[in-house]
C-alpha cells in the first residue's frame, strides 16, 4: 500500500504548498535522487567510457562476476571461474534462470555474444570495454561451449584479466541483434537489477526496478554540473546522493543538519609526473630530470600533507608509489617535507641557485577541472617548486580536448600533473600502467631496465609469495629512481542525506543496491 | 514586396553557408580530434581506426563539401559524443531554452513597458530618476553574477525557488501532451524564476529606457502637441497618438531581441544547471563535438536570421513611410 | 555677442578656440547632471588601479597562504598586513587580485575596441565611400558574423586558438567591428555627396586624403558614443569568458575569473569572494553606460535615434 499512497502523498504536499520552500520535490519513500557532475552521452555497452556513465549502466546491466568494495571477487550472472593452466583460456558457469530484460533467456550463447559484439570492429565502438578492457586482456574470442557455460579466449596469460572482465556488462543476442546501433544508445536492453524508464539528455536518467537487489524502485540521477548547485540540491533534501563535493563544501554539508559528508580513500594515484623521453629531455629542464637524483630531491620538496590538509580538507594517505596501499611494499614510507634537503640535494646533484635564484627553468602542464580541487592542487605544488628555486612555467588547459590528445601522445611535460585510477584488488591492476615501456598509459617513457626485465618474472611466477618479494623490489625501484613526484590517493567526496544509509566505495563506483531508507 | 522577399530569403541563405564554413573551420582548426573518440587507454592502431572510421584523415575541404552536401538533404550527422543524429539532440534541447527566453523577454516586456511609460509621464521627477538609475544599473549587472548571487540567496538563505533544473512544458506540448504540460506548467514556471530574472535583467532595463525615450520623443511630436491643444485627456493623447508611434521601434528590438537572448543564455544555462541549448553548445564545443556544434549553430542563426526578416517585414507593413531597402543603418 | 545651439545652452564667445569652450560646456553640462561625475569619479578610481596596482596592493595578488586560505574580511595576513576583503580559496588577497584584475579588465577593454573600432571605421569607410560589390561583400560579412550569437563565437575561437590575453582581445575585437562599420557607412553615404567633398574632390585631392582627412573627422563624434557603451559590453563580454574559463591564464587575476573561482565556495558562504569582484565589474561598467549616455546628449540630442 506505501507504494500507491507515497505519490499521492507528496503531490498533497506539493498543492498544500509546504514542499513550495523546497522546490516540490520527488522525494518519496521508494525514490532514490543521485546528483551527477557530468553529462551521459550513451547506454551502448560498447560505448560508455566516463565513469559517470558506467555508475549507471551498472544497475541496467549485469556482469559475470564482480568486484566488492574491497577487491573480492564475487559472482553475480556465472557462479563459477576455471582458467586453464596456459592461463588463455576462461570458462565461466552461468546461473540457471536467467533472463534479460525483455524476458529472453540469458544463456551462454548470448555471453558469447556480447563479448564478439563489443570486439567487433565493423561497430566501430571506443568505450572503455573494447579499448582498455580488452586491449588489456588480449581478448580474442568468445564462444558458448554449452546452454551454461561460456568460453572466454585472450591472447596470453594475464594475472589481472579476471578482474578486467568484470567490466563488461551482458546484454542478450535477440535484443541486440533487432536493433540498430543508434537505437541500442538510447535503448538499453540488460541484464540487471533496474530498467531504464526515462532519459532526459543532460537533465536526468530514471531507473525502474525489475528484480533484485535493489532497496528503492525508482533510482532518478540528475545531471547538475555545478558543484554549489548540488550541494545546495542535497543540503534541500531534493537530491540524496551526490559526488564531487568540493572539499570548501563539506563543512557547509555536515553542519546542515540533513545530510553528512563521507570521505573515503579512493585509489586514484595522483602524481606530478616526469616525461623522460628524448624528445623532453633536449627541452629546457629536461635534462635536469633525467637524473634520478634530482628527481627524488623533489620528493622533499613538495608539502602532501598540507595540501591535502588545507585543499582537500582531508589526512590522505600518502603515496609511496603506484600501489594502493593495502597492496603496496610495506617497508616504504613517504617521502617526508623537507625543503631544506631538497635544496641540498640538488646542489649535491649540480644545480645550484644562479644569480636569479633559481636553479634551472621547466614547464609544466596540467588539465583542469577534472580532479578534486585539481586546479587548486596544482598551483600550490608549483608555488612549493618554485621555493626550492625551479623557475616553472604553468600551462593550465582543458581537460577533454586539449591535455587528453596529448596524453594520447604522451607528449605532456617535462613535468606534468595527472591521476589515474586504480584498484584494489591486486597490486599488479596498479602497476600495469608501467607494463612495458611503450605502454599506452606509460606517459613518463621510463624505461628503468630493473623494473621492466623483471616484469615477465612476476607475472609468469606461479608461487604467491616469490612473486610478492618481485613486486616489493620492484616498487623499491620505483620508489627511489622511478619517474613519479609521489603525491597522495585523491580522497573522495560523497554527500549523503540524512534520509538514506549508503556506504561509498573507494573505487568511485557508485552503486545504489545497498543503499535504503534510514 | 514580393521581390524584396525573394531578395531577402537570397541574403539569408548566404548568410547561413556563412555560418557553416566559419562553425567548421573554427573547430577544425584546433587538430586532431580523433582523441576524444577513443577511450582513455586505446592502442595507436585503435586511433587510427577510430580516425579513419570518423573521416578525420580526409582533406578539409572534402569534409566540409560532404558536409553541406549532407545538409541539402537534411542530414546533419551524428554527434560523435552521443552517436546519435546531431539535430534531434540540438532539437531536444531547443524547447528549455526557448521556454526559458520567452519567459525572459515576457517577463522583461511586461515590466518595461509600464516602467517605461511611467518613467516617461513622469519626467524629470524622483520616479523617472529612480526608474532611470535602476535601468542603468540593470544593464551593468553581468547575469551569471546575478545568477550566482541569487543561487546564493535562494538556495542557501531563503528557500523558495528551485536552482537548478527544468520541467518540461513545451516538449510535450508539441508531442500533444496536453494533459501532461498543463499539468507540469506550475512547476516549469517555478523552475524558470530565477534563470528567467537572470537572463531577463539586461532586456528588463533596456526596454525601460527604449520605451521611455521612444515614448518622450513621441510625446514632442507635433502631432501630438495638435491633438493637445485641441483639448483631447492626456490619456487618450497617450494611448491612441503617442503610443501607437512610440511602440514601433520597441518591436523591432524585441524581435530582435529573441535571437540576441537565445545566444547569451549559454552562461545561464551553466550557473543554473539548467538543460538547454546554451549548455549543450558549450559543452559541445569544448569536446570538439563537430556535428553538433554545427547543427546547433545553424539552428540558431537560422531562428536569428528567419526573425530578423519577420521583423523588417512587420516593420514594413506598420511603417510605410520606411524605404524597402537601405532601412537598416 | 552669444550663439545659441541646438540645446538650448548658450555659447558665450564664439569666437573662443572651439575645443576649449567645447570642454567648459561639457564640465558645466556634466556637473549639472550629477551622474557622470559619479562615473568619471569611479573611472578615474580604476584607472589608478588598473595602472597604480602594483604600489597600492598590500600584496602579491599570486602569493598563496594555504593556511590562510578563505579568510574573512579583515582578517589579519601574513607579515603584518590584513587581508581588506578577505582572501580565496588558497589564501590569496582579494584586495590585490580586485587591482591587478582592474588593469586586465580596462586593457582587454580599450584594447579590444580599438581592434574593433578600427576595423570598423575602415570598413565602414570604404563600403560607404565605394558602394557596389565592396559595400556587399562588407556588409555581407557583416550580417554573417552577427547571425552568430557573439558568446558562442568567441568560445569557439577561444577554444581552438587557446585562451590568453592577445587571443582574447582579438576575439573581442573582432566582435565588434560590424557596429561601428554601419554608423560609419551610414555617414559617409551621407557626407559622400556634400558639398565640401565635392570640393575637395574637385581640387585633385587623392580618394585616401578625402577619406581619411576630409570625410572621417565629421564622423567621429558619434563614435565616441558607441565606444563608451562599447568598452562596457566588452568587459561583461571579457567577464562572461573568463568565467567560463575560456579568458587569461589563470595566475592573472581578472574580475571574471575571481567570480568563476567564486563558484564552488558559494555554499559555504564565502560571500566577499562573488560580492567584490561583481560589484567592481558591475560599477565599471555602468560608469561607461552613464559616460555613453551623457555624452550623447552632449554631443548632439539628435543622435539619439541613431545610436
Amino acid at each position: 500500500m506505501k507504494r500507491h499512497t507515497a505519490p499521492i502523498r507528496a503531490l498533497a504536499t506539493c498543492v498544500l504548498g509546504m514542499s513550495l520552500l523546497t522546490g516540490c520535490a520527488e522525494q518519496s519513500d521508494d525514490t532514490i535522487v543521485v546528483g551527477l557532475s557530468a553529462d551521459i552521452t550513451t547506454f551502448e555497452p560498447g560505448m560508455i567510457s566516463s565513469r559517470d556513465n558506467a555508475n549507471i549502466a551498472r544497475h541496467i546491466f549485469g556482469a559475470l562476476f564482480t568486484l566488492g568494495p574491497d577487491g573480492e571477487h564475487i559472482p553475480e550472472l556465472a557462479h563459477t571461474l576455471e582458467i586453464s593452466d596456459d592461463g588463455m583460456a576462461y570458462v565461466y558457469t552461468l546461473n540457471q534462470g536467467l533472463t534479460c530484460h525483455d524476458g529472453e533467456a540469458l544463456t551462454a550463447e548470448d555471453v558469447a555474444y556480447t563479448f564478439n559484439r563489443i570486439a567487433d570492429p565493423a561497430n566501430r565502438f571506443t568505450g572503455n570495454t573494447p579499448g582498455f578492457v580488452f586491449s588489456s586482456i588480449g581478448f580474442e574470442s568468445a564462444e558458448p561451449l554449452d546452454d551454461l557455460r561460456v568460453q572466454i579466449n585472450i591472447a596470453q596469460k594475464n594475472p589481472i584479466a579476471f578482474g578486467l572482465m568484470t567490466e563488461v556488462y551482458v546484454y542478450c543476442k535477440d535484443a541486440y541483434e533487432r536493433m540498430s546501433l543508434d537505437e541500442a544508445a538510447s535503448n538499453p536492453i540488460g541484464s540487471g537489477a533496474y530498467r531504464l524508464a526515462s532519459w532526459t539528455r543532460g537533465s536526468e536518467v530514471v531507473l525502474e526496478k525489475v528484480r533484485e537487489p535493489g532497496n528503492f524502485e525508482r533510482i532518478v540521477w540528475r545531471i547538475i554540473p555545478e558543484a554549489s548547485t548540488r550541494t545546495a540540491e542535497l543540503i534541500a533534501g531534493n537530491v540524496d546522493i551526490i559526488a564531487n563535493v568540493v572539499p570548501e563544501q563539506v563543512e557547509t554539508i555536515n553542519e546542515s543538519g540533513r545530510a553528512s559528508v563521507q570521505v573515503v580513500s579512493g585509489t586514484r594515484r595522483m602524481y606530478v609526473g616526469y616525461n623522460l623521453s628524448a624528445e623532453h629531455a633536449a627541452m629546457p629542464g629536461g635534462d635536469a630530470i633525467q637524473d634520478p637524483d634530482v628527481r627524488r630531491a623533489l620528493q622533499y620538496a613538495v608539502d602532501v600533507p598540507t595540501i591535502c590538509r588545507q585543499l582537500l580538507s582531508v589526512e590522505c594517505e600518502r603515496a609511496t608509489g603506484l600501489v594502493n596501499p593495502q597492496n603496496a611494499n610495506p617497508n616504504l614510507i613517504p617521502y617526508s617535507y623537507d625543503p631544506e634537503l631538497a635544496g641540498r640535494l640538488l646542489d649535491e646533484a649540480g644545480w645550484p641557485r644562479g644569480d636569479d635564484g633559481t636553479r634551472f627553468f621547466i614547464r609544466m602542464q596540467a588539465g583542469q577541472g577534472r580532479y578534486v580541487n585539481d586546479v587548486n592542487v596544482v598551483l600550490a605544488i608549483v608555488q612549493y617548486l618554485e621555493d626550492v628555486g625551479l623557475d616553472i612555467e604553468l600551462e593550465l588547459m582543458e581537460w577533454a580536448s586539449v591535455y587528453t590528445p596529448l596524453l594520447r601522445e604522451r607528449s605532456m611535460g617535462p613535468l606534468f600533473f595527472l591521476g589515474t585510477g586504480g584498484g584494489l584488488w591486486s597490486p599488479i591492476y596498479d602497476m600495469t600502467d608501467i607494463a612495458r615501456v611503450s605502454s599506452g598509459t606509460n606517459y613518463t617513457h621510463w624505461s628503468d631496465s630493473r623494473w621492466f626485465d623483471r616484469w615477465p618474472d612476476m607475472v609468469n611466477t606461479e608461487d604467491l609469495d616469490e612473486q610478492r618479494v618481485i613486486i616489493d623490489e620492484m616498487l623499491e625501484v620505483f620508489y627511489d629512481d622511478g619517474p613519479w613526484l609521489h603525491l597522495y590517493f585523491q580522497p573522495d567526496f560523497y554527500g549523503v542525506s540524512d534520509r538514506i544509509t549508503w556506504t561509498a566505495r573507494r573505487d568511485e563506483h557508485v552503486e545504489i543496491f545497498e543503499a535504503s531508507l534510514r | 514586396m514580393g521581390a524584396y522577399i525573394v531578395r531577402r530569403l537570397l541574403q539569408s541563405i548566404i548568410v547561413i553557408i556563412g555560418v557553416t564554413l566559419v562553425s567548421f573551420l573554427a573547430l577544425q582548426a584546433g587538430g586532431d580530434p580523433t582523441y576524444l573518440f577513443v577511450s582513455e587507454r586505446a592502442s595507436t592502431e585503435e586511433i587510427e581506426a577510430t580516425r579513419q572510421a570518423l573521416g578525420f584523415d580526409r582533406p578539409l575541404h572534402e569534409q566540409y563539401l560532404s558536409f553541406v552536401g549532407d545538409l541539402a538533404r537534411g542530414d546533419f550527422g551524428q554527434s560523435l559524443s552521443y552517436r546519435q543524429p546531431a539535430m534531434e539532440i540540438v532539437l531536444d534541447a531547443l524547447p528549455a531554452t526557448i521556454e526559458l527566453t520567452l519567459f525572459a523577454m515576457i517577463l522583461a516586456l511586461m515590466l518595461a513597458i509600464p516602467l517605461g511609460v511611467l518613467a516617461a509621464i513622469n519626467r524629470g521627477t524622483a520616479w523617472d530618476g529612480s526608474i532611470t538609475t535602476m535601468s542603468m544599473v540593470g544593464q551593468s549587472i553581468p547575469s551569471f553574477w546575478m545568477g550566482i548571487m541569487m543561487i546564493l540567496f535562494f538556495g542557501l538563505y531563503i528557500r523558495l525557488f528551485p536552482i537548478s533544473g527544468n520541467v518540461p512544458f513545451l516538449k510535450p506540448l508539441i508531442a500533444g501532451d496536453f494533459a501532461v504540460a498543463f499539468s507540469n506548467l506550475p512547476r516549469t514556471l517555478y523552475h524558470l524564476v530565477l534563470p528567467g530574472i537572470a537572463v531577463g535583467t539586461y532586456s528588463l532595463a533596456r526596454n525601460t529606457r527604449l520605451v521611455r525615450s521612444s515614448l518622450l520623443e513621441v510625446l514632442e511630436q507635433d502631432y501630438v502637441r495638435t491633438a493637445r491643444s485641441k483639448g483631447i485627456a492626456e490619456f487618450r493623447v497617450l494611448v491612441h497618438h503617442a503610443l501607437r508611434n512610440a511602440w514601433l521601434p520597441v518591436v523591432t528590438i524585441v524581435g530582435l531581441e529573441f535571437g540576441f537572448l537565445l545566444g547569451g543564455v549559454v552562461v545561464v544555462e551553466t550557473v543554473f544547471s539548467y538543460p538547454g541549448i546554451g549548455r549543450l553548445l558549450f559543452a559541445a564545443i569544448n569536446q570538439r563535438d563537430i556535428p553538433l556544434v554545427q547543427a546547433g549553430v545553424i539552428l540558431l542563426a537560422s531562428i536569428f536570421i528567419l526573425l530578423n526578416l519577420l521583423v523588417d517585414l512587420v516593420y514594413v507593413r506598420l511603417d510605410p513611410r520606411v524605404k524597402l531597402d537601405g532601412g537598416r543603418g | 555677442m552669444s550663439e545659441e545651439r541646438g540645446d538650448g545652452s548658450v555659447l558665450e564667445n564664439p569666437t573662443e578656440s572651439g575645443f576649449r569652450s567645447e570642454l567648459r560646456r561639457a564640465a558645466r553640462v556634466m556637473v549639472v547632471a550629477r551622474w557622470p561625475v559619479f562615473a568619471v569619479f569611479f573611472l578615474t578610481l580604476a584607472a589608478i588601479a588598473a595602472t597604480l596596482g602594483s604600489w597600492l596592493a598590500p600584496f602579491d595578488p599570486n602569493r598563496q597562504n594555504l593556511v590562510l586560505r578563505l579568510a574573512d574580511p579583515m582578517t589579519a595576513g601574513p607579515d603584518g598586513g590584513v587581508f581588506l576583503l578577505g582572501s580565496d580559496a588558497l589564501g590569496r588577497d582579494v584586495f590585490s587580485r580586485l587591482l591587478y584584475g582592474a588593469r586586465v579588465s580596462l586593457t582587454v577593454g580599450f584594447a579590444a575596441i580599438t581592434v574593433g573600432g578600427t576595423i570598423g571605421i575602415v570598413a565602414g569607410l570604404l563600403s560607404g565611400y565605394f558602394g557596389g560589390w565592396l559595400d556587399d561583400l562588407i556588409m555581407r560579412l557583416g550580417d554573417i558574423q552577427l547571425a552568430f550569437p557573439f558568446i558562442l563565437l568567441a568560445i569557439m575561437f577561444l577554444v581552438v586558438l587557446g585562451s590568453g590575453v592577445w587571443n582574447l582581445i582579438l576575439v573581442l575585437g573582432v566582435g565588434q567591428w560590424v557596429t561601428y562599420a554601419r554608423i560609419v557607412r551610414a555617414d559617409t553615404l551621407s557626407l559622400r555627396e556634400k558639398e565640401f567633398v565635392e570640393a575637395a574632390r574637385a581640387m585633385g585631392d587623392s580618394t585616401f586624403s578625402i577619406i581619411f582627412r576630409t570625410i572621417l573627422p565629421n564622423i567621429l563624434a558619434p563614435l565616441t558614443v558607441i565606444a563608451s557603451f562599447n568598452v562596457a559590453s566588452v568587459i561583461l563580454s571579457e567577464a562572461a569568458l573568463s568565467f567560463l574559463g575560456l579568458g587569461v591564464p589563470p595566475d592573472v587575476p581578472t574580475w571574471g575569473s575571481m567570480l568563476a573561482e567564486s563558484r564552488d565556495t558559494l555554499v559555504a558562504n564565502k560571500w566577499w569572494l562573488a560580492v567584490f569582484p561583481g560589484v567592481a565589474i558591475m560599477l565599471t561598467v555602468l560608469s561607461f553606460n552613464i559616460l555613453g549616455d551623457w555624452l550623447r546628449d552632449f554631443l548632439d540630442p539628435r543622435l539619439r535615434e541613431r545610436t
